[in-house]
């Protein structure tokens, strides 16, 4: 290519600068587009004004703190400051028209008795979407979203089958303290036709056709000295919630999966294998961590999943 | 030798002039291993994003998961296509505009086995699960020190490539690439200043700590962004935009003035990223309003390449090559435009830590960064190779490939991006929030389908590209006898 192949100008087109690149490379003198200064000024009294306003360049040890201020309160006191997303934070946590409305609604609530709380429908809607989120924050981790939770792991909050009492205050009394869940662990006590005996009563309380040798020689470990299971489930397998040791007798399966097992060999074998292995499990105590009325906010919600007593 | 000379004697004068009195050969390496790592981080990308889409595809195993993964492809796609495509361009473009051969052959083989070496040693640490832990600089400490010794010697060639130039002017272009080579330098040195934990081990902690970490990591992250990936592929346009539309640059003065306004406002912005976090309000406030003067400087790029076309306008209609680069350019100039709208305070409390910022940095990475690239490469590979392209017509399906990935991209990303944000701040009539975090990420699914798809066409693009680059050399090879002696002939007789 040679130099006589630049691009031609039209007439009236402004000069290039005179230098030339790689045989072609040019530049033209055209002046800064005027609406390109112009909004470029623009942005510039735009920073200006922004400056003025709000916290903005460095001085010293301290910083041009601008003209906006927030006033919220502080220990009772009602204090005004230069703009900062802190004391933004306090003021709309304290005055906020959603903060406002959610704090009203936790105040009645917070002063009302549970069978109130559980007969009112205004209550109750704020019960249920105040406690989607805490819940969501706070337990379907493990109970799951909904309270379903997940067998062999964690209980379900939504049937009747209660481990610590299904009343809102024993509700309520399980988020304040907690739980420990235990079961000894049999495999040093009991052999392993024992365990599978003691696996085959507890399947026949339930409804499952057993051998009637192993299911009686099973009885007796269960209401006897050998196996003590009583002790916690009761002579007649029912439950004790004072123990946290559920019914055994209502074909409701938390922690071992009956159901999606095969055949009998393969129910006794899990039941046995439980058994043996027992179960230490633990739900941890909220009182630290939620106020009164959160939790009785978050018990009441419990208690209307399903299986409320 | 009769022989060939007549074989010389039949190609073309033009293409046959200046063969040897330019360092083409490491132009060639650097421009092949940005389409390969081009397509290798654009696959990790769709593969990423088709596991938020589906977390199954993780398969639980732990190399491929997205933790792992998102770095090889944030790395494979700026450092790896990127990089190595900046390398090539700007030592293509430093000869040309200086009329001077590059400096140090053996200085510049090393930048690209140097660079290419931290990048394979970067994919197989992250994989690993050794990472630094800093965005875009996830590489354990014995690379940072890899790449900062490639990254000096890179400095050298340029600067004294420039010194030998036969031109009493230093192009626009190789303003941009100087600038670039510059504040890379220092940012990737005192972001990655690190105490390692011993000799032997990859893991080390940070200089810094809190909030000052935070702003280290930002201000080297955002300037990656102002420096690498705007400023050097603005050096790109320079060259390429004007070469191929055959016409001057628009304006001069528009390019003195908005590269030094460029190079200083970039620099105060990085803590846009940080709004609402313990970072003091007014360092919020300096680099919201320094984002917000950015935008003009940032659109002068964009109006110089632009106008830069007024009176060839034509070219668009028959020019595929021409229709990446003003595509490029009106990317960015809409991400520029959105960049500074994000960096509010206001506005950033709905767009922080949602898709909307995914969104916003592939409008730019692919919109602008991917697309310059690709007319660049296209325009460039020819004339290293001294023959034409394979084909015309796939370069023409790659360009609407391209274009329908980015928009089903963006437009997935803003709506994932805005509605999510408007779930999490969304009330109940009792002054509830009205979402569960989880009810925003079921939300997210179906936006995140459109993305991995959006993310399949463009990649479908990239590897018609690979393709039809491939074929183009192939082609050029065959022919390499004749253009092997026909520069040689060039070269004695010059």
């Amino acid at each position: 290519m040679s130099t006589n192949e630049k691009p031609s100008k039209k007439p009236g087109e402004v000069d290039t600068t005179g230098h030339v690149w790689d045989t072609n490379l040019e530049e033209y003198n055209n002046p800064l587009p005027r609406w390109w200064l112009w909004g470029f000024y623009a942005t510039v009294v735009f920073a200006v004004v922004y400056w003025i306003l709000f916290p903005a360049w460095p001085v010293g040890d301290g910083f041009t703190k601008g003209l906006n201020t927030v006033t919220f309160t502080e220990d009772g006191e009602e204090v005004t400051t230069h703009w900062n997303t802190r004391s933004l934070l306090a003021r709309d946590m304290q005055t906020g028209t959603q903060a406002v409305r959610q704090r009203e609604m936790l105040e009645t609530v917070g002063a009302m008795e549970y069978d109130e709380i559980l007969a009112d429908v205004d209550a109750m809607g704020f019960v249920n979407a105040y406690a989607k989120g805490s819940f969501g924050t706070w337990c379907a981790a493990c109970h799951q979203t909904g309270g379903a939770g997940v067998v062999e792991q964690y209980p379900n909050l939504r049937d009747d089958h209660w481990l610590w009492g299904g009343t809102v205050e024993k509700i309520e009394e399980t988020l304040v303290l907690g739980r420990l869940g235990y079961m000894p662990g049999y495999r040093e006590s009991l052999n392993s036709d024992q365990l599978e005996e003691v696996a085959s009563y507890v399947l026949s309380l339930n409804g499952y056709e057993m051998n009637d040798e192993a299911v009686s020689a099973g009885a007796e470990i269960f209401t006897g000295e050998l196996g003590g299971c009583f002790q916690c489930h009761g002579m007649d397998a029912a439950g004790r919630t004072s123990q946290g040791a559920p019914n055994l007798t209502n074909n409701i399966w938390g922690l071992v999966d009956v159901p999606g097992a095969a055949d009998d060999a393969e129910r006794v074998a899990r039941v046995a294998s439980y058994v043996s292995g027992g179960v230490q499990r633990v739900m941890p105590a909220f009182s630290d961590r939620l106020s009164p009325t959160e939790i009785k906010v978050l018990a009441a919600y419990v208690h209307s999943l399903g299986g409320g007593q | 030798m009769s022989e060939t000379a007549a074989t010389a004697g039949s190609v073309p004068a033009s293409t046959a002039v200046p063969a040897e009195q330019y360092n083409y050969d490491i132009v060639r390496k650097f421009s092949i291993a940005a389409v390969i790592w081009g397509v290798l981080g654009m696959a990790a990308g769709v593969w990423i994003a088709s596991q938020l889409a589906w977390p199954f595809l993780n398969f639980d195993i732990a190399q491929i998961t997205f933790g792992r993964f998102r770095p090889v492809h944030t790395t494979l796609v700026i450092f790896g296509f990127g990089g190595n495509a900046l390398f090539a361009t700007s030592y293509y473009i430093v000869q040309r505009t200086c009329q001077a051969r590059l400096y140090g052959d053996r200085l510049a083989l090393f930048t690209f086995y140097g660079w290419n070496l931290a990048l394979v040693l970067g994919v197989i640490s992250y994989t690993s699960g050794i990472t630094q832990g800093r965005e875009y600089a996830e590489f354990a400490w014995p690379l940072d020190i890899l790449i900062a010794v490639t990254w000096v010697v890179y400095f050298w060639v340029f600067l004294m490539t420039l010194m030998r130039r036969s031109q009493p002017h230093i192009y626009v272009a190789n303003w941009f690439f100087m600038a670039f080579i510059l504040a890379t330098a220092l940012l990737h040195i005192f972001n990655n200043l690190q105490v390692p934990v011993s000799l032997t081990s990859a893991s080390s902690y940070s200089l810094f700590s809190g909030v000052q970490d935070a702003m280290t990591q930002w201000w080297y992250g955002h300037n990656a962004v102002g420096f690498f990936l705007t400023a050097a592929f603005l050096g790109m346009m320079y060259y390429f935009v004007p070469k191929q539309a055959g016409r001057p640059i628009y304006s001069y003065k528009l390019s003195i003035i908005h590269f030094w306004a460029l190079v200083f406002l970039y620099m105060w912005v990085g803590a846009h990223h940080l709004h609402w976090t313990a970072l003091p309000d007014w360092v919020s406030t300096l680099a919201a309003t320094f984002s917000i003067l950015l935008l003009l400087p940032s659109w002068g790029g964009m109006i110089n390449g632009i106008m830069t076309l007024s009176g060839a306008w034509h070219k668009l209609r028959t020019d595929p090559i021409m229709l990446f680069l003003i595509t490029a350019l009106s990317f960015y100039g809409m991400s520029t435009f959105e960049g500074p709208m994000m960096s509010l305070k206001s506005v950033n409390a709905l767009s922080h830590y949602t898709d909307w910022t995914v969104g916003h940095v592939h409008s730019g990475a692919l919109g602008w960064v991917a697309m310059i690239t690709f007319g660049s490469l296209y325009h460039l590979i020819p004339r290293l190779w001294n023959t034409k392209i394979f084909s015309l017509r796939l370069i023409y399906i790659h360009f609407f490939l391209a274009t329908i990935g980015i928009v089903l991209y963006i437009v997935s990303m803003w709506v994932a991006g805005i509605g999510q944000g408007l779930m999490l701040r969304a009330f109940d009539q009792y002054g509830n929030l009205a979402y569960t975090f989880t009810e925003s990420v079921v939300f997210l699914h179906k936006p995140y389908v459109v993305r991995a798809i959006g993310g399949g066409f463009f990649l479908l693009g990239m590897l018609l590209m690979a393709f039809n680059i491939a074929m183009t050399i192939l082609t050029a090879r065959r022919a390499a006898p004749v253009a092997d002696e026909s520069r040689a002939t060039a070269a004695s007789a010059s």
